[in-house]
């Protein structure tokens, strides 16, 4: 075995600081909404017998839940800055070219311990393709989070914007049920993702981990999308 | 059939004085949720427009919206049937029946074409050919077909009318549905309600009927001034919501003294109706007022959204999806231990195969 110091290693630049902070951002962000939202569904039982007194404040949860979900949205404005700004960063995996597919098939029989390995990769097929269903997740909490939270008010442009996500699921209580069960699905999501990075990053030195703080790749062998910085 | 009258000529034609008829029209403003400005547009309204025709016809339900109809207090349903309206025909009210009344139904219906309201009551139900809903020797489809062509404006009365009701709940065996579908396209104004607050139906008729047009709606259909809040956004035990403070049972001391009703399944924050402003019987109380969690009986698919006094559906003795939701992240983090035991067992094989290949290559 070689020590570290002497193994050859290539630097990688991939992800601009802006798509770093948003991915932190969201991080602690869907912790919050996930806890918060937790209580706002099944409250603390009551400590006190007089309201003044109370320290189970639901309101000041929901309170908590609204300004760390707007603060969610708004980081979006971060992703997306970032791939305008750097070709590293990129908003959907490529799925209209045709390798993608081979790819991640190969990929996916590796994770499933059919294939002893998998070619290395900057963006990892398979991964990106957890990562737009995320997005799918997130969009959707978004939606229906908005369209409960505007129709206190539903002739207003929150309403208006957001009311017809009611009409399609049904009813506003078959929205907050979605809402809560897809709450559930990203957490699930956040395991398998968190087990994945640090695998990634140990046992297939792949620099999963690192790179989301410093954007940067430091890989000693060549991936096979190595000319796809830009 | 005699001269349509107007409200004004109801009142002299009774003997009631100038000031008892202003009088009614103060009442009247503010029950159909005008402002005091709109004052001088009612008392137009009341000189001048005939009373108007009301058909008022009932399809598939328990016709409960009429026991809710006739305790109006304010204005008395009396006084409404009998002095606001021409009521020319209702399954319910009327004292006739048989033939003769069926074909006052059609003599209205032409005599008054494109002038009368028509209330519905009850879901349309639509399964084989709709025999699940007779009335008269015909189906209900082709009475409410019948008679939406021509009205002016059609108002669904209760939460059958406005979306298909109990009998529509799964598995929904007589293929019931709102009305809205099924009158070609007319306009229907919603007042949802299982049944309807008394004071909302009568407000509701008299805004169609002084106004002769329909009092503006929700994208729902339904009449912003009585379904433009949430019960959560107008309930008196909203502050008790917002401390945390909540009953856990139907007899434990937080029911007793009045708190929130949130935990034991209500549906207030999802529930557009006048229930925590209006109130039931003149203001008296309301469900929650009684201690009875709101169960959202003017919203589409509520008679689906069992149980009623929980905030998430169970499923059966696997529990609800918070369990469940525990229940899978264990078994993921579980599954995601397994297969790093299994990586790094895959991995120190592959090397020994590399680290044997290397061997004999040397
Ligand atoms: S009782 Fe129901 S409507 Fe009233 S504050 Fe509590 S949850 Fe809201
Ligand atoms: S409190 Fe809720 S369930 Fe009860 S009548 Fe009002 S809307 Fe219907």
């Amino acid at each position: 075995m070689k020590s570290v110091k002497e193994v050859k290693r290539k630097e990688y630049y991939i992800f601009s600081p802006f798509l770093r902070i948003f991915h932190w951002i969201m991080v602690a962000m869907i912790l919050v909404l996930f806890f918060t939202g937790l209580i706002i569904t099944k409250p603390m039982n009551v400590s006190t017998t007089e309201p003044f007194f109370s320290i189970t404040s639901i309101d000041l949860v929901r309170d908590i839940h609204f300004v760390a979900a707007f603060i969610f949205c708004a980081s979006f404005i971060l992703r997306i800055y970032g791939f305008i700004i750097n070709k590293g960063d990129r908003l959907f995996p490529r799925v209209w070219e045709g390798h993608f597919y081979s790819e991640t098939v190969e990929v996916a029989l590796h994770y499933m311990l059919l294939k002893s390995h998998h070619a290395s990769f900057l963006r990892n097929p398979l991964a990106r393709m957890s990562y737009a269903a995320l997005y799918v997740l997130v969009a959707i909490e978004i939606l229906t989070g908005f369209a409960m939270y505007y129709m206190t008010n539903p002739s207003g442009t929150g309403g208006m914007l957001f009311g017809w996500v009611n009409v399609i699921l049904g009813s506003e209580m078959m929205t907050h049920i979605v809402h809560h069960y897809v709450a559930w699905f990203i957490i699930l999501f956040a395991i398998g993702h968190f087990y994945m990075v640090i695998r990634a990053e140990f046992m297939e030195g792949e620099s999963e981990v690192s790179s989301m703080f410093s954007g940067k790749k430091v890989l000693a062998h060549v991936p096979k999308d190595a000319n796809e910085l830009d | 059939m005699k001269q349509r009258e107007s409200l004004w000529e109801a009142y002299l034609k009774r003997g009631f004085s100038r000031r008892n008829f202003l009088k009614g029209c103060v009442a009247l403003t503010s029950l159909m949720g005008l402002s005091s400005d709109m004052f001088n547009k009612v008392v137009e309204a009341a000189e001048t427009k005939p009373l108007p025709v009301v058909v008022w016809i009932h399809g598939h339900e328990c016709t409960g919206c009429d026991e809710s109809f006739i305790r109006s207090g304010a204005p008395l349903a009396s006084d409404v049937v009998l002095t606001s309206i021409a009521l020319e025909y209702d399954h319910l009210l009327s004292a006739a029946c048989g033939a003769p009344f069926e074909a006052h139904l059609d003599e209205v219906i032409q005599k008054y074409n494109g002038q009368y309201i028509l209330a519905v009551e009850g879901a349309v139900s639509t399964k084989d050919n709709g025999i699940y809903c007779m009335s008269g020797g015909h189906t209900f489809t082709h009475l409410l077909d019948k008679a939406a062509k021509g009205a002016a404006a059609i108002i669904a009365y209760g939460s059958c009318a406005a979306y298909g009701g109990i009998q529509a709940a799964k598995p929904n065996p007589t293929g019931s549905s709102g009305i809205k579908m099924f009158v070609g396209g007319k306009p229907v104004v919603n007042v949802p309600g299982c049944p309807p607050i008394p004071e909302v139906m009568t407000g509701v008729v008299m805004h169609v009927a002084l106004f002769g047009s329909i009092p503006p709606l929700d994208g729902d259909g339904r009449p912003k001034q009585f379904y433009g809040n949430r019960i959560h956004d107008t309930c008196y035990r909203r502050p008790f919501f917002d401390a945390g403070m909540f009953a856990e049972t139907f007899d434990d001391a937080g029911s007793k003294a009045g708190w929130c009703l949130y935990k034991l399944g209500c549906r207030g924050p999802e529930t557009y109706n006048s229930c925590g402003n209006l109130r039931w019987w003149q203001g008296m109380s309301y469900p929650i007022q009684s201690g009875a969690p709101c169960i959202g009986c003017a919203n589409a698919h509520f008679w689906d959204e069992a149980p009623f006094t929980d905030r998430l559906p169970k499923y059966d003795k696997i529990g609800d999806a918070d369990k469940i939701g525990v229940g899978l992240a264990v078994a993921t983090t579980a599954g995601v231990v397994g297969h790093a035991v299994a990586s790094v067992v895959q991995r120190n094989q592959r090397d020994n195969l590399l680290e044997d290949e290397n061997h004999d290559e040397h």
